[in-house]
């Protein structure tokens, strides 16, 4: 505090010592971990809210930034900047030479004094690229190999817009003297230049410890041709090849649709086999019998929920009817014992009961015969389920009827056949009879 | 329909050949939790021919998908033994996939509950057979066979230079010799037990039917009057 008002008043103050980075940034992580240290619970705070800001590892609580003085850092409310307390750093114009250069030229910048006189730091971006060079008996011993395209004072002005321009080839194709030297391409530029590296360095036999390149220029004017057309198409032709596109997916997916309704006819056929064999049995009798349940039916004034039940179990819509797996590929014979998937939950839930009941294992090592008889079980035991509450519907409507006649002429009962009371009466009312 | 013989240009008709396997897994408790990672058992997820046979003449490879906490959960076994050796501490479902030498052969899938711990035994409950043993710890396993519905010519093949390479029984911890006769009995057992009692049943229900009829009649009978 007083510091400030020395500074404001000009008055000579206590001698702090000058800022530098190190000593900036160390001070800046000192009262970093003093904050941190200094976590104590705020009065009135709760001790269940502070628990959530600090844990006992003193690591960042997950919540939002505040600007409380809770906060890691003192968040705004830090009284003021710490900058500038300390003695300021002076600047200086200085002169400097750019070693990069070689023409001596001095300029001047502005440094900080207490920094150290260093070379000029951007100098090291100057790269010098290493042009080889040809004397006049290496280009006449290796170098004419294409004298009706590259003539000497042709070769000579491609190095020497080489070294001018650091091999950047769109500039020396741009700089190319064609008055003198005719019409060259960038990449006839680039065959040349590689051309000549490549010979240079197989007669001063470097071959072993510097690369050659090998320029393709095939290739590359291909390639180049390439990327023009494919830039230079028109909108019509882009929105033609995305339309074929879109066709071709769409002819795909067709594609695909089709191959699954054929896997699904095949399917479908090999279960309508399966069908046949067990309708060729009794066809006509079946038939028959439909008949004259829709008959009753229809003469009943109300059709009972058991006539359903049991056409159902006599047309024979109960059982389960194993996927049967022909056609050819590998599969797991497990696979074999899985239920189709067009099967009721409940079902499916008494299907389990009845294996449970039976002790059954659910899962058998699955051999041949032990799938089909543990198919046949199951279709059997689904069977066996639909009985049993065919016939428990049938007892109770036996009973309603029973309990109507009872109320409809009191005194005079009717019997149910001893055979069908069900163990279940003898439970609920072990005195009936 | 076109497309499909097509397609099965190359196969053998008529021609199934089945491949018996094992998979399952070995577990050992380390007897505590272990400090650094809270690791309980040493496990091994395997799978392995059921006759001693070299599998890789016609298995390319064999993919072991753990749980997703893991570091890369997915292994690839290339040669027998088709097995990962693992430490953990939970149960979870071990896939094991399995791929053929063919590539017009798709890979076939089985599914493995990783098992550490011994579960209460309750009848018909375990799908795969468990069998404690002190020495050589925890062991759930379960038998399944590769069928090869008419396969590639290549395929057959290979199948059956694997055929040949086989040496007899592989001596594996359950018995499923014994276990395949067992079941089988039990399934026609059962089977004779469920027949008997639907014939009783379809008796019971058709004297139950007709005694319904019989009642609505007499009902009708009393009801008469009033109406």
């Amino acid at each position: 505090m007083s510091a400030d008002v020395r500074d404001i008043l000009d008055i000579e103050r206590a001698n702090t010592p000058e800022i530098t980075r190190d000593s900036f940034l160390a001070t800046k992580k000192r009262n970093f971990e003093r904050t941190k240290h200094a976590s104590r619970r705020p009065e009135g705070m709760h001790r269940e809210v502070f628990a959530l800001l600090y844990t006992d590892k003193k690591d960042a609580p997950p919540l939002l930034p505040t600007d409380t003085a809770l906060g890691i850092g003192a968040g705004y409310k830090q009284n003021k900047a710490r900058l500038g307390m300390k003695k300021v750093r002076k600047w200086e114009w200085a002169p400097f030479s750019n070693p990069a250069r070689n023409d001596a030229a001095v300029f001047h910048h502005w440094k900080r004094v207490s920094d150290d006189s260093t070379d000029y730091p951007f100098a090291k971006f100057n790269k010098q690229l290493e042009i080889p060079t040809y004397t006049m008996t290496e280009y006449n011993a290796h170098l004419r190999n294409n004298i009706q395209n590259w003539s000497k004072v042709q070769t000579d002005h491609l190095f020497d817009l080489a070294r001018r321009f650091d091999l950047r080839f769109i500039v020396m194709a741009d700089r190319w003297n064609r008055q003198q030297h005719g019409i060259k391409t960038v990449e006839e530029l680039k065959e040349r230049y590689y051309e000549v590296i490549s010979l240079l360095s197989k007669a001063k036999n470097q071959s072993v410890e510097k690369k050659t390149f090998v320029y393709d220029i095939e290739h590359e004017r291909r390639r180049k041709e390439q990327l023009e057309k494919l830039f230079k198409r028109t909108t019509q032709q882009v929105e033609e090849e995305q339309m074929l596109i879109n066709e071709m997916k769409k002819i795909e997916a067709r594609k695909k649709e089709r191959e699954r309704k054929t896997q699904d006819l095949q399917k479908l056929i090999s279960q309508a086999d399966q069908q046949n064999e067990h309708t060729t049995n009794t066809p006509s009798t079946r038939k028959y019998e439909k008949k004259l349940h829709k008959k009753k039916v229809h003469h009943q004034p109300r059709p009972s929920k058991v006539d359903s039940v049991v056409n159902a179990i006599e047309i024979g819509s109960s059982g389960i009817k194993f996927a049967d797996l022909r056609g050819s590929g590998v599969s797991l014979r497990s696979q074999k014992m899985k239920l189709p998937a067009n099967i009721g939950q409940r079902k499916v839930k008494a299907l389990e009961q009845a294996i449970q009941e039976f002790k059954v294992d659910p899962a058998p090592p699955p051999t041949e015969e032990i799938c089909t008889s543990f198919n046949e079980l199951r279709s059997d035991m689904v069977l066996l389920c639909e009985l049993r509450t065919a016939l428990s519907t049938c007892i109770y409507e036996m009973e309603s009827l029973k309990h109507q006649y009872e109320a409809a002429c009191p005194g005079k009962t009717l019997n149910i056949p001893p055979s069908l009371v069900p163990i279940k009466s003898e439970t609920l009312e072990p005195n009936a009879n | 329909m076109t497309e499909f013989s097509a397609e099965s240009g190359g196969r053998l008709k008529g021609v199934t050949i089945v491949k018996p396997i094992v998979y399952g897994n070995k577990a050992r408790s380390f007897g505590k939790k272990r400090e650094e990672d809270g690791h309980t058992h040493q496990w091994q997820v395997y799978l392995k021919p059921y006759y001693d046979e070299d599998m890789s003449i016609y298995v390319k490879k064999v993919h072991f998908k753990l749980h997703e906490s893991y570091a890369n959960p997915n292994r690839i076994v290339v040669k027998p033994p088709y097995e990962i050796t693992e430490t953990g501490w939970g149960e979870f479902e071990v896939v094991i996939k399995i791929y053929f030498n063919d590539p017009s052969e798709r890979p076939v899938t089985c599914y493995h509950i990783l098992k550490l711990f011994q579960s209460p035994v309750v009848d018909g409950e375990l799908s795969s057979s468990t069998t404690m043993d002190t020495k050589k710890g925890l062991v759930s396993e379960s038998y399944e066979e590769i069928v090869f519905q008419e396969p590639t010519q290549i395929m057959q093949h290979y199948l059956t230079l694997s055929e040949q390479s086989a040496n007899g029984l592989l001596n594996h911890d359950t018995d499923f010799e014994e276990k395949k006769a067992k079941t089988l009995d039990n399934i026609i057992n059962v089977k004779q037990k469920v027949k008997s009692e639907i014939v009783s049943l379809k008796d019971k229900l058709k004297l139950a039917r007709e005694t319904i009829v019989k009642f609505k009649a007499e009902l009708a009978k009393v009801q008469k009057p009033p109406a």
